[in-house]
């Protein structure tokens, strides 16, 4: 029995092991994701945090500098959340940031009204200074109803 | 045409419940002859979706536009191969080829298993119909591949142009085919868990399909990692995504499960671990298929949203509860006599090589749901990206390496402190001649240094073991060296085999290590005639050159590569204008070699002011990560080589059992 029992401490330990590791990582890795309506009801209490917000890129707005490799672009909620995997919060205000992203290529899916996600830091003056842009490459995406 | 794989679905559907029926049946009334029936209608089954995969295949390759389904995903002028590929590259297409895939196997498993297993048998096919039942439902009722429309379309909308690509066709079939193989071995422990028999026959018999499910998960990684790395142009070729993660998890599970059973074979041991192992790996492929069909969470490769979200939870509950209940009402039965002896063993070294890798599959899959979660418990999403993984992976990778090297040396049972350190005093040297020799080269990252002793130290088990049965053979039979070495492999596939993937494991390690912590950056916008520099290249801006077709708009720019003032390289990464949809994409240039590649992305071209925008990664050993991939393949082809003993083995476990009594076996002799 005494062996059995080695094992189940020698096993334990590995698992608290493992344990420990996600718990710290979790701590100190995890951002809030949000829809741009979440983050403009909670403006206040979210600026200067490191963000993931979802959006859409508001046709217009866009500005490209390829000398710079600056990107600036407004993003807003899509208008027609059905399908998005992003509920929006009830009471949230329509909300519209203005996004910057500094020294990376513009994707090359990046255009006017296509669903970005924004991974930066919310600057105090409502800028989201972008670390990156990620446009949602639909893999597999839906085809136009051609009715 | 459409009308015939609409029918022959619908058929499939059919003959699926019944051999259902004639299987329950069977079993009740003892009766061969319904058993017999219901194989012979899981082969009508099988002969129906082909029916149906060859409908589909015919209305993507004549451009028959009425169907939805090709006009959606496939165009007139797309190249013949993407038309093939066009039958997995969109969801009803998928699921289909998933079906078919699954219907083979089944039939395979029933060719097989024609004069053995007589009690297990049914009990696995009526899973696997059951299983089959609930995709042909999707197929017959929720997403039908053969919709037509109202009004034809001259022309389709095509397939994404990130998916016309050589890896991508290749990449969702390995996939697949990981996925939908793991669906036998589970089967056949359902099977023995209803029955009762609970040897190790099930895994007897369905080892080969294990392997066979993990070279293609293997594989099935592999080319969807490199597919990123050619066609993403970010450099990288894993961003621990949801969608990627759900294929590296049954990945993880399977390798801990191919260990653990050897334990099982050997000790008889773990029985219940690898019950639940084989579970597992199956729950993940079907909740990875749930993961990229529901956009529960959010994906930078958002699928089609579609309702197959809760079918599939439904499905997926089902299974999970119902294999648990199981499970659980069996563990009386599951009693192991044997018992762990000394932590000086290879069992030990085993167990605790499938408490980590168990352990990352658990992390993998509590990063991935990690939004949910937190979304239900604290109403607000919370998501950890790719460091979240890095870190809790990174040291648990080390553990695993760590054990790899020490696995193949230990003894079963137990080994004494001084055998231990004889055994392994060639592999620690070499570990750490390993450490001191990059510490001296000035490297100082404590990871990077202990990764590649460790690498070093699980090599040198590997050559060790290779020497020592190489010498054996040279002085028991007198071959040559080269003689001996093949022999050697081929009387012992299995071991041997297994070496050549450890060793295959070690050198993508090494990749990825190297990889991660040493890649290079240089993003610039340059005009023609300029120059600038990454690492110890200078790279010249030549020009543009812009050739079109009727399918897509090639821009290429052409770069002269110098290193040392000679010219080593001309490279022309390209940007693709596809015409429909109307999409941009990227054709990166790679020079690969052992030591580095360089990799360019023309990220863009300024038309006003004519300045074209580069991004360069330097990704120092990011090679080794593809030919350790490919070693890990041949070693699998090794072990997976048909092998004489371990047929008889088979045979004498299966025999055993007959021999106590098993009912007569239906279409046997």
């Amino acid at each position: 029995m005494p062996s059995k029992l080695r094992f189940v401490v020698g096993a334990g330990l590995i698992v608290l092991a493992i344990g420990y590791l996600i718990t710290t990582a979790v701590r100190n890795t995890s951002e809030y994701y949000l829809t741009v309506n979440e983050v403009g009801a909670r403006q206040g209490q979210l600026s200067g945090q490191m963000l993931r917000v979802a959006g859409r890129v508001k046709a217009g707005t866009i500005s490209w500098d390829p000398a710079t490799l600056t990107l600036g672009f407004a993003m807003v909620s899509p208008p027609n959340p059905d399908g998005s995997p992003v509920k929006p919060v009830a009471a949230a205000e329509p909300a519209e940031f203005h996004v910057i992203a500094r020294g990376e290529p513009k994707p090359d899916m990046f255009a006017a009204g296509r669903d970005v996600i924004v991974e930066g830091r919310l600057a105090a003056d409502g800028t989201i200074v972008a670390r990156q842009v990620l446009t949602s490459c639909p893999s597999k995406y839906v085809p136009k109803q051609a009715k | 045409m459409p009308l015939i794989g609409q029918l022959a679905l619908a058929l499939a559907l059919v003959v699926a419940v019944y051999s259902i029926g004639a299987n329950l049946l069977g079993i009740r009334r003892n009766s061969p002859d319904l058993l017999l029936s219901a194989r012979h209608a899981l082969w009508a089954m099988c002969a129906m979706v082909t029916v149906a995969v060859a409908a589909l295949w015919t209305g993507l390759l004549t451009s028959d536009f009425s169907l939805e389904y090709v006009a959606s995903y496939s165009s007139v002028t797309l190249p013949i191969q993407y038309k093939f590929a066009a039958l997995w590259g969109g969801q009803q297409g998928s699921l289909l080829f998933w079906t078919w895939l699954l219907s083979i196997f089944t039939s395979i498993a029933i060719f097989q298993n024609r004069r053995r297993n007589p009690e297990i048998m049914p009990w696995a096919l009526v899973v696997l119909a059951g299983v089959a039942i609930f995709f042909l439902g999707m197929l017959n009722f929720v997403t039908r591949p053969f919709d037509l429309l109202a009004a034809v379309p001259p022309d389709g909308s095509d397939l994404n142009p990130l998916l016309q690509n050589y890896w991508m066709a290749i990449h969702p079939p390995s996939l697949y085919t990981g996925y939908v193989s793991a669906a036998v071995p589970f089967a056949f422990a359902c099977g023995a868990l209803i029955t009762r028999k609970l040897d190790d026959g099930w895994i007897r018999t369905t080892r080969r399909w294990a392997i066979f499910s993990w070279f293609f998960l293997t594989l099935g990684n592999l080319f969807g990692a490199r597919w990123a790395y050619e066609v993403l142009g970010w450099g990288g070729y894993w961003a621990w995504d949801p969608v990627e993660n759900a294929a590296f998890m049954p990945w993880l599970v399977m390798t801990a499960y191919l260990h653990s059973v050897m334990i099982q074979e050997r000790k008889d041991m773990l029985k219940v671990w690898n019950l639940a192992l084989i579970g597992m790996a199956f729950m993940l492929t079907l909740f990875g298929t749930f993961l990229t069909r529901s956009g529960v969470i959010s994906s930078v490769h958002s699928f089609t949203q579609s309702g197959l979200g809760p079918y599939f939870l439904t499905f997926l509950i089902v299974v999970v509860v119902g294999y648990t209940a199981l499970l659980a009402s069996r563990v009386k039965d599951l009693k192991s006599p044997a018992e762990f002896e000394s932590y000086l063993s290879r069992e030990a070294a085993f167990l605790f090589n499938n408490l980590m890798l168990v352990g990352i599959a658990f992390a993998v899959f509590w990063g991935t749901v990690f939004p949910v979660i937190s979304e239900a418990v604290r109403g607000v999403k919370i998501t950890v990206g790719p460091p979240f993984f890095d870190k809790v992976n990174g040291p648990l990778a080390l553990g695993l390496v760590f054990l790899m090297g020490v696995g193949p040396l230990i003894a079963w049972r137990r080994t004494s402190p001084q055998t231990l350190m004889r055994t392994f005093l060639a592999p620690l040297t070499m570990g750490m001649g390993a450490g001191v020799v990059v510490f001296a080269m000035g490297l100082r990252q404590w990871y990077v240094l202990t990764a590649l002793s460790l690498a070093a130290f699980a090599i040198g088990t590997v050559v060790v073991e290779f020497r020592r049965g190489v010498s054996a053979r040279r002085h028991l039979v007198h071959e040559t060296p080269a003689r001996a070495l093949v022999n050697l492999v081929a009387k012992n596939n299995r071991r041997y085999g297994g070496y050549i993937i450890h060793l295959g494991v070690v050198f993508a390690f090494i990749g990825i290590v190297a990889s991660s912590f040493f890649r290079t950056e240089v993003k610039r916008s340059v005009r023609t005639g300029q120059s600038f520099s990454i690492g110890a290249y200078d790279i010249t801006y030549l020009g543009l050159k812009g050739v079109e077709t009727a399918h897509l708009e090639d821009l290429s720019a052409r770069l002269a590569v110098y290193s040392g003032g000679r010219q080593i390289a001309t490279m022309a990464p390209a940007k693709l204008f596809y015409k429909r949809p109307q999409q941009p994409a990227t054709r990166v240039a790679i020079r690969s070699t052992p030591l580095a590649d360089l990799y360019i992305v023309l990220a863009g071209v300024d038309d006003q002011s004519g300045l074209a925008t580069f991004e360069v990664f330097l990704t120092p050993l990011v090679f080794w990560l593809w030919a350790g991939g490919l070693m890990m393949a041949i070693g699998t082809v090794v072990v997976m080589w048909p092998n004489v003993r371990e047929r008889a083995a088979l045979a004498v476990v299966l025999g055993r059992d007959e021999a106590l009594g098993a009912a007569p076996v239906p279409g046997g002799d």
